[in-house]
């Protein structure tokens, strides 16, 4: 039997949080919530305490000159986490700016301590503390000083056994104020600008005595409050479980609902695969992306699309919207603004797992990369590695479509290089054979499987994508301007 | 706004002020009446919104019902605060007729609960503000107390 004492974690009620906190929040630790101004710090403390609180788990939230807490009151209600019934009932507002305008923090002190043993709180909040130590330099002749007063605080909420948080608009980079070395969490919140796009951002510096998730992780703030998106980390323990029979990779193959494709796939996608669909516009990559979900959903295979490109209800992709309303596909068609990667990650992994979806689609990566925030451009290739791994944790079979520039001076997959990320590729070109664009289309890798290696000339028509036979008699097709080879005769005995 | 005397906030006012004055008031009675009641609402306020929040919507509350009680309004207009302002209020009221009296006592305090739910909301207001009002008749007290 283990003599450790054992450290209850309190889930927070803010979705994400408790993920990259580590499992939750150690109960009676001594918290700091920092950030800038409209970072979203009282909107979390808010969320957090109208979580927690009960009548056998009170919460005090003391108010300090900062904001006026009738402002507070009034905005913070329009948050749906706001619950009147709650108030005085498991949760008590105490405004100290009268005693903290004294300056006398012996007397702010006194006021705290009587506050806290009549209601005996489970959690403390000071909002903002930072207006606390404002006041305290301009009274500098105070009783006690801030350093003192900040640890007698410390002392006496983890004595009275409340989980505690200090609201302020401290930057991260004065370290050496002591109320960091005090505090057994900081949460920095941020919001960074780029372009003309504003992205909300949230870190762990420091959790005592357990494994934060690292990193930045995006948040959202809407009329239920604070939503975080954990920045997706390629892990066993993801959270996520398997939703596949976790058969090993590749080892049953996937039909794509495409006659002859499957052959040219050497019998398939395997199952698990992530599978590029590189082609140019108008090529016939949603067709086929559409064509693989019908199958699934035929095969009894629940898929979710990703969509960028349209909107379903459009007509040329009714199949999917009929699809999307009989409940059979899940979309996700995010219009938001600023988006995160990480954001769209979350929303797919929670469908995928809803659905008991398998195959999986991304319509486009171009659209995609359009979709999320400038600021996040430079790390897509990143971010877009880490959401494929993290899929192919999951076990699902991905579909990802990526725009391709007509390029007839090179062989090109992908403008991102995200070619080397997928473990098959399928690519779709335009020739012009006699006066005609036609379509063709090559499997380029299969991994670990050998698969067909003929271009093969394709028509869309209303039953969908039909694949013809291999273009025969042409030489430098994907260099846009095919001759016929000589061994076709035509060319045969030209003069130089 | 609705003026409907059936709103039962306004209503619990009326009945509140009404029976702190006593049977058949007199203007200082309900004077004293005000002033008791109001102590009690800016007790509950006070610890929430602090003090000055709690001032600055007297005094926002005095400006705006002065707009019908011209005697009121002269006194409002005065840049005192807390207790002086009180102390105002109450020899104000008390050198009216006590129906006057009673009149801008009553919308004084249905303007400052008023603006105080515009700002915070209706359900915020009454929670908070609920222990102030007296339930409507001695017997269904039993019931209706929280």
């Amino acid at each position: 039997m283990s003599n450790k004492v054992a450290i209850h974690r309190l889930a927070t009620g803010v979705p994400g949080l408790d993920a990259i906190l580590g499992g939750g929040l150690p109960e009676y630790s001594f918290n700091l919530i920092i950030g800038p101004p409209g970072s979203g710090k009282t909107t979390l403390a808010h969320q957090i305490m109208f979580a927690l609180a009960t009548p056998e788990r009170p919460a005090l939230y003391f108010t300090v000159l900062g904001e006026p807490p009738l402002k507070m009151l009034r905005y913070q209600q329009q948050y749906s986490f706001f619950d009147s019934d709650k108030i005085d009932e498991s949760i008590r507002f105490v405004n100290l700016s009268d005693d903290v305008s004294t300056g006398d923090f012996d007397q702010v002190l006194a006021r705290i301590t009587r506050e806290i043993e009549a209601l005996s709180p489970a959690l403390v909040f000071v909002d903002s503390f930072r207006s606390v130590m404002l006041e305290a330099q301009r009274h500098s002749e105070g009783a006690i000083g801030l350093q003192q007063f900040i640890q007698q605080l410390g002392m006496l909420l983890t004595g009275w056994q409340a989980t505690t948080f200090l609201v302020g608009e401290y930057s991260s980079e004065i370290e050496a104020h002591p109320v960091f070395t005090v505090a057994d969490g900081m949460l920095s919140l941020d919001q960074s600008v780029h372009r003309n796009s504003m992205v909300r951002k949230i870190r762990i510096l420091k959790m005592r005595g357990q494994a934060t998730r690292p990193g930045i992780h995006t948040f959202r703030i809407s009329s239920a409050g604070i939503d975080i998106f954990p920045a997706t980390v390629v892990l066993d323990d993801t959270g996520a479980a398997a939703v596949a029979d976790r058969s090993p990779r590749g080892e049953t193959r996937l039909t794509m609902g495409v006659p002859r494709l499957d052959d040219m796939l050497g019998g398939g996608l395997p199952a698990g695969y992530s599978l590029l669909v590189a082609g140019p516009s108008g090529s016939g990559k949603t067709i086929l992306a559409t064509a693989f979900l019908v199958e699934g959903v035929r095969r009894g295979e629940p898929g979710v699309i990703v969509a960028f490109e349209q909107t379903p209800s459009q007509s040329r992709n009714r199949t999917i919207d009929t699809l999307v309303r009989a409940g059979q596909i899940g979309l996700i068609n995010i219009r938001a603004p600023d988006l995160s990667i990480d954001e769209i990650a979350r929303h797919l992994i929670d469908l995928i797992q809803k659905m008991k979806a398998t195959r999986v689609v991304i319509d486009s990566l171009s659209g995609f990369e359009l979709a999320v925030a400038p600021t996040f451009r430079e790390d897509f290739r990143e971010s877009l590695f880490r959401m494929v791994a993290v899929l192919a944790g999951l076990g699902v079979t991905v579909l990802l479509t990526s725009e391709l520039e007509d390029r007839y001076t090179d062989l090109r997959f992908s403008p991102y290089g995200s070619a080397f990320l997928t473990d098959a590729i399928i690519v779709q070109r335009y020739i012009e054979i006699e006066s005609r664009l036609k379509r063709v289309m090559a499997v380029v890798k299969v991994r670990a499987s050998a698969h067909g290696d003929e271009l093969r000339q394709f028509e869309i028509t209303d039953e969908g994508i039909v694949i013809g036979d291999p273009v025969l008699g042409f030489e430098g097709i994907l260099g846009g301007r095919p001759r016929r080879t000589p061994a076709a005769g035509a060319d045969r005995g030209e003069p130089r | 706004m609705s003026t409907t005397s059936d709103d039962p906030h306004r209503e619990a006012i009326r009945r509140t002020l009404a029976r702190s004055a006593g049977e058949d008031p007199d203007a200082s009675s309900i004077a004293e009446a005000t002033l008791d009641t109001w102590r009690r609402v800016a007790d509950r306020l006070a610890p929430v919104i602090g003090e000055r929040g709690v001032d600055a919507l007297f005094g926002r509350s005095l400006h705006v019902t002065g707009k019908a009680f011209s005697w009121l309004a002269a006194m409002a207009g005065n840049d005192k605060n807390g207790a002086a302002r009180l102390a105002g209020l109450k020899a104000c009221l008390a050198a009216q007729e006590p129906a006057a009296a009673a009149e801008a006592s009553h919308a004084l305090l249905v303007n400052f609960t008023e603006l105080l739910a515009n700002l915070i909301g209706a359900s915020l207001t009454e929670r908070l503000l609920a222990p102030v009002w007296l339930p409507p008749s001695p017997e269904s007290e039993r019931e209706t107390a929280p």
